[in-house]
């Protein structure tokens, strides 16, 4: 309890340090003026990673408050990702939507399809946004080159392997390439009888099509545009016949969970997982044993699709609000409080200060897992952003999963998967002209 | 021996099953004293080697849980007293009195069960809005003091007492209520008690709709809390959930503990009388 008051304090103190730089800067601008009326808006977030993230929350926005007496942001705990989708859209739906929330990036098409999201090309322009922010994070948020808000927490997809698992085989480094990745899940992969106690590979479930579009992207193809898919490619295809043929090799098992391929890898009964860098602090953290973190490894290329979310602010709102709005999100994706957060709470900082500064230069030496993800995130990019992202995930899922319970060819099933994603992303389409 | 088992079968075949009942909730209780790697690690054994009791206050600093319970108790306690009146006083209408429409109106009732919550979410959250109750322990309770279910249940219970025992009444000179409060309502006790525990445990856990209602903390309720640290991204944080869970419980469990000689008599009388 000692250390996280600790962390509370220096937290606030960072906070406050930030916030008086921002100040700073923008003391400048009208929107600062004293005596005007305090703007009051609303920021709805989900929490993904740790329940501790509330609090974090909770005191970065208690310290913008402070720091700017004109505007009071209210911090409203929304559930999670989906949550906070329903409790937007619901608000929209009666025409008061909050000032700005915190949605996963693939729902943007999603918010610009109903005309929700306000356009902040030119602020960003005015200021360092796009000579600062990581390209690949800044591109979760940018539809038809103009900017809808800013990447606020930031995951990928990375490979988690058992140090000691790979000890007891007799492997020296992770595996780099496809051909590596195969061999290395045989050769962790232990048997009793027919029973396997320890799979060589356990790629996270229920955001396997996340972990799929990486696949994809490792063959050199984004998968989709913002108005249709291309799930049934050849990239496609050949990544999910190599999942198939790992699943048929008895090397990975044809399904999981989310939380169930954490707790496996945790429990040992997994040696290597795919897994989204959010999880790093909680995997590490909570393993009887050294836990090992490796960029996925590539096949043409390396490849990865952004997790997270951006802050994205609501169009439908006077002036002035707007403007309190940005006002907000930038402070919050400030240098020194995207090291904080990312220190905090294993999302990855998105602006490129953030990693030269001082204090994240020693969190990485202590924790050197944490720069795996940076350098994966350059070849990183936004993860499904076309409307109806939810159903044509579970297209895309369904399809992946009959596959690799054998019972249709892949072809055929991402053929299948492509034409229900690409028909339910015209309807949504058609709804919104 | 012999006699032993005569006597005691019924315990013999009953304790397992208490037993199976349990587990869950001694697994939880287990749970939330381990440490995190203690969890998933099958060399560890059954029990933590040292009780971890400060996941309990680690797992209630995430929210402010006091404020919570004591949110929960005002918004299910008030369902469930309005919602005992109301149902009382419908189901006896519909089961004793005639009026026009009587059939049709039972019907909309009817068919109001049918419909799963979820589909008159946005409906509701505009009303709620309209009245001006957003973001208040009202929103919470407002939506559900009326309901279809109970009154459908009830009036089933009030067609099943003999007519002849409220006429009796009426010949001793009670009106509708007393008749109602004399002669109906302890005779229907265990449906009431029934539907207070369905009721009482629905609202307790409900999670999405006061999620949807209420945006701060001063008027938000337990699943909440719960819910911040049951999350998808790293796989839920077991120990603080298991310790919050005990938390979250507890105030149910203990209010069938001490009321449990009650509730069972009450369905032990059922149908005696």
């Amino acid at each position: 309890m000692n250390s996280s008051n600790n962390g509370i304090s220096r937290r606030t103190f960072l906070g406050n340090t930030a916030a008086l730089s921002v100040a700073g800067m923008l003391g400048g601008m009208p929107l600062m003026a004293s005596g005007k009326e305090q703007v009051k808006l609303s920021f709805m977030y989900p929490v993904g990673v740790s329940g501790d993230i509330n609090r974090i929350v909770s005191g970065m926005i208690g310290a913008f408050n402070a720091a700017h007496p004109d505007i009071l942001v209210e911090a409203i705990y929304a559930g999670s990702y989906d949550n906070t989708e329903q409790k937007v859209m619901t608000s929209l739906g009666v025409g008061d939507p909050p000032g700005t929330w915190l949605p996963i990036n693939s729902a943007l098409q999603t918010f610009l399809s109903m005309d929700a999201l306000e356009d902040v090309t030119a602020l960003a322009k005015a200021d360092d946004v796009y000579q600062d922010f990581l390209p690949g994070f800044l591109g979760t948020c940018i539809s038809d080159d103009k900017l809808y808000g800013l990447p606020f927490q930031c995951s990928t997809p990375v490979l988690y392997f058992n140090k000691a698992a790979l000890a007891k085989a007799g492997i020296k480094s992770a595996p780099n390439t496809w051909d590596e990745l195969f061999a290395t899940a045989k050769a962790l992969t232990l048997r009793q009888g027919q029973d396997v106690t320890q799979w060589g590979l356990t790629i996270g479930g229920g955001w396997h099509d996340w972990m799929f579009e990486s696949y994809v992207r490792q063959n050199g193809l984004v998968p989709w545009t913002k108005d249709k898919v291309m799930f049934d490619a050849a990239e496609s295809v050949d990544a999910l016949e190599f999942w198939l043929r790992m699943a048929q090799a008895g090397v990975m098992p044809t399904a999981s969970t989310w939380q169930g391929s954490a707790n496996d890898f945790m429990a040992g009964r997994t040696a290597m997982l795919y897994h989204s860098t959010g999880s790093m602090t909680n995997l590490r953290k909570s393993s009887p044993f050294e836990v090992g973190v490796a960029p996925m490894p590539k096949n043409k290329t390396f490849g990865a699709s952004m997790g997270g979310g951006p802050i994205l602010i609501a169009k439908n709102q006077p002036d002035a609000h707007k403007r309190a709005c940005w006002t907000f999100a930038r402070w919050m994706t400030n240098t020194a409080n995207q090291s904080m957060w990312c220190k905090e709470t294993g999302y990855l900082a998105a602006r490129k200060s953030s990693w030269e500064s001082a204090e994240m230069k020693r969190f990485v030496a202590e924790v050197p897992e944490a720069r795996i993800a940076l350098d994966q995130a350059a070849f990183a990019g936004a993860f499904l952003q076309v409307p109806g992202y939810h159903k044509v995930r579970e297209y895309l899922k369904s399809a992946i999963d009959r596959t690799l319970i054998g019972e249709i060819r892949p072809d055929a099933a991402l053929r299948e998967a492509t034409a229900s994603s690409n028909r339910e992303i015209q309807r949504m389409l058609r709804r919104r002209g | 021996m012999r006699h032993m088992l005569c006597k005691y079968w019924q315990h013999f075949v009953l304790l397992p099953v208490a037993l199976l009942w349990l587990s869950p909730v001694l697994w939880i209780g287990v749970t939330s004293l381990k440490t995190k790697s203690e969890v998933f690690d099958s060399a560890a054994g059954w029990l933590p080697d040292i009780a971890q009791w400060s996941n309990y206050p680690a797992a209630l600093s995430v929210a402010p849980f006091g404020r919570y319970l004591i949110n929960s108790v005002l918004v299910t306690g008030s369902i469930i007293a309005a919602q005992l009146v109301t149902i009382t006083l419908a189901a006896y209408a519909f089961a004793r009195l005639r009026f026009p429409g009587k059939n049709l109106l039972f019907g909309l009732f009817l068919v109001q069960i049918m419909f799963p919550i979820y589909a008159i979410f946005l409906t509701n959250f505009v009303t709620i809005r309209e009245l001006g109750l957003m973001n208040s322990l009202w929103a919470l309770i407002v939506p559900f003091v009326a309901s279809g279910y109970g009154t459908f249940m009830l009036h089933q219970a009030f067609r099943q007492v003999p007519s002849e025992l409220a006429d009796a009444a009426r010949l001793d000179g009670c009106g509708h209520l007393s008749t109602l409060w004399h002669v109906y309502l302890p005779l229907v006790k265990p449906t009431l008690v029934a539907f207070a525990i369905i009721s009482v445990v629905t609202h307790w856990n409900d999670y999405m709709w006061p999620l949807l209602v209420t945006n701060s903390e001063e008027v938000r309720t337990l699943p909440i809390g719960l819910g911040l640290l049951a999350k998808a991204d790293s796989g839920a944080d077991w120990t603080r959930l298991m310790a919050a869970t005990i938390v979250v419980v507890s105030p149910l469990l203990l209010f069938f503990v001490i009321f449990q000689r009650r509730f069972v008599d009450s369905f032990m009388h059922a149908g005696i009388k």
